[in-house]
């Protein structure tokens, strides 16, 4: 709209009239400006609410890490005894003092971990046992450097150990260690539970047991006699998990070259529920067992 | 907005002098710096000749950093071992070249808060082709006594004389408890009006209210288990506690599949973030 410069007759008027409505237009325009500044305004409190809330957020974050890393620091410094508690005494007392620590360090393999300082690291010593039967150690050299690495090992090469160290070493040491434990003890259980059926129950297999060198694929023929019949089964046992001692797949079928029978397939489900529960020597020994109860019942 | 803009630049530089700390605090025990640094920290030992006094004190502070350096490197602390040793061999058995001895151990020491009192006996048979060394019995004390989900662990161990198996699963278990204990007091800490630990710092539930919603509660049960092989695992499930207005209001049935919801959402999210969601779905109500 022209300013009011245009003379008419009523110009006066008109200039009212003009100053009046332009007087009308800037106080609309004023609470439009108002309301876009507090539009403006309230985004940027929002925006800094938000990032209020960001930093608290990364602010307690951080001084819990402190904390922790804090109380790290101490436990760390207590278990380091100092100069002062060792005591300026008899040759006795520190010659004591010293065997009860070599007795402690040597200890340690009861834990299924210990370890020698070496001049550029720790060799560490893993040990497997299964059903309280100690059994082989295995050892693993590690070079305390930037990377951590390992300088050489007696794992067994069918052993997971780069996929484990690929995971674990670098970030957490200890999972490195436990978890080799885990599955170096699992091996070495199945190894066990596969051997003592090769030298204690050869007299129940009717045919060489093949085996791979991880020990998790077994498969076998065997026989059992029982209440005057001879049952001939094949089984095969896979062990999915490299950390579990029992077959997670059974498969027992019939050998026979008669129709199958109720009482076969009754033995055979059995049989099949028994290699899943107990270690394989064991379901052999309790087969022997039955033998014999059996033998001595029909006498 | 001053007052705003003056807590962004206190809450920044805060926040910087907390990153200067940090850095210049040891990180966590496993990582390989630290690792690197205790290792280097082990003064050097002179295994020569150790008569005098002082240098056996050496030879003692020596064995005192290995024993450190062991302890932080398995995580278990032995303070105490002693072995009594029994020979069982009778003459017969000598005679065939056989040896038999019974070894009475008895060790004792911590894993971080809990401690443990092991007494076992090893019998060890040595014939001409070879040495074979069982456990034959094993006992275990556990303090505190009040991880129950330990006891029977601990139990198992003991019937199966499984020492290994006891240190593993002891191992995982004080990690686990460690991980939710940490994880429950961050939650309790950023929300402290919403969260609710029932047993306190050790709980092992959680409850999320919302003073806006009262009558709704979200409990998440976290149990640590220990399987047959001493496998340690966490098990987390959801509870929910809805008033029956609410749930009568609920025609897609969005309250019973919660809990199954919720366990996709731990497998996709993990524990940290899921719970995360959990909260922030009671917490978005608020405003």
């Amino acid at each position: 709209m022209e300013p009011a410069k245009t003379v008419c007759q009523d110009g006066e008027t008109k200039r009212g009239v003009l100053a009046h409505l332009e007087g009308l237009e800037t106080q609309m325009n004023r609470p439009c400006k108002r309301s876009e500044e507090l539009q403006r305004a309230q985004a940027e409190e929002s925006a800094l609410g938000t990032k209020i809330h960001e930093l608290r957020h990364l602010r307690d974050k951080l001084m819990a890490e402190v904390k922790q890393r804090r109380a790290r620091g101490k436990a760390s410094s207590a278990n380091v005894e100092s100069d002062q508690t060792v005591e300026i005494g008899e040759q006795e007392v520190l010659e004591r003092k010293q065997e009860s620590m070599k007795a402690i360090l040597q200890a340690y393999r009861f834990t299924g971990l210990s370890g020698k300082l070496t001049s550029r690291g720790v060799c560490v010593c893993i040990s497997t046992a299964f059903e309280g039967n100690l059994l082989d150690s295995y050892f693993v050299d590690l070079v305390i450097q930037k990377p951590l690495r390992i300088h050489h090992h007696s794992i067994p090469v069918f052993i997971p150990l780069e996929k484990i160290a690929a995971k674990y070493l670098q970030t957490d040491i200890q999972h490195f260690l436990f978890s080799l434990c885990e599955t170096l003890n699992a091996y070495s259980g199945r190894k066990y539970q596969a051997d003592r059926l090769q030298s204690d129950s050869a007299a129940f297999l009717t045919g060489p047991l093949q085996r791979n060198s991880l020990c998790n694929l077994l498969s076998f023929t065997y026989k059992v006699d029982l209440m005057g019949q001879s049952f001939s089964f094949c089984a095969r046992l896979l062990y999915e998990d490299l950390n579990a001692t029992l077959p997670t797949n059974i498969t027992v079928t019939y050998q026979g070259k008669e129709a199958l029978s109720a009482s076969w397939e009754e033995q055979r489900a059995s049989h099949e529920a028994l290699f899943r529960t107990k270690p394989l020597h064991r379901v052999f020994a309790s087969f022997a067992r039955e033998e014999e109860l059996d033998l001595s019942l029909a006498s | 907005m001053e007052a705003e803009r003056a807590e962004v630049r206190a809450l920044e530089a805060e926040i910087a002098a907390l990153q200067r700390a940090c850095e210049q605090l040891p990180a966590r025990w496993e990582d390989a710096s630290r690792v690197r640094k205790s290792f280097q920290e082990i003064p050097q030992s002179d295994p020569a000749g150790w008569e005098s006094s002082k240098d056996l004190r050496s030879h003692l502070r020596h064995l005192e950093s290995e024993l450190s350096f062991l302890s932080m490197l398995t995580g278990f602390s032995i303070t105490d071992y002693s072995k009594k040793t029994e020979d069982l061999t009778s003459t017969e058995m000598t005679e065939e070249g056989v040896k038999k001895v019974l070894q009475r151990h008895r060790l004792s020491g911590n894993c971080h808060i809990v401690t443990f009192q092991l007494e076992f006996q090893i019998l060890e048979t040595q014939n001409k082709e070879n040495l074979s060394s069982v456990i034959t019995d094993l006992g275990i004390i556990m303090e505190p006594t009040e991880y129950s989900e330990l006891s029977e662990f601990v139990s198992r161990a003991e019937e199966r004389r499984d020492l290994f198996m006891f240190f593993r699963g002891l191992h995982f278990f004080v990690k686990w408890y460690e991980y939710r204990e940490r994880t429950f007091k961050h939650f309790k800490d950023k929300y402290p009006d919403m969260v609710h630990l029932p047993e306190g710092a050790c709980s092992h539930c959680m409850g999320i209210r919302s003073a806006s919603r009262p009558g709704f509660e979200l409990v998440i049960v976290w149990r640590i288990q220990i399987d047959e092989e001493g496998k340690v695992l966490p098990k987390l499930d959801l509870l929910t506690k809805i008033p029956r207005r609410a749930l009568q209001l609920d025609k897609n049935g969005v309250i019973e599949t919660a809990p199954l919801s919720f366990q996709t959402l731990l497998g996709v999210f993990g524990i940290e973030a899921a719970v995360e969601s959990l909260i922030s779905l009671l917490h978005a109500r608020n405003e």
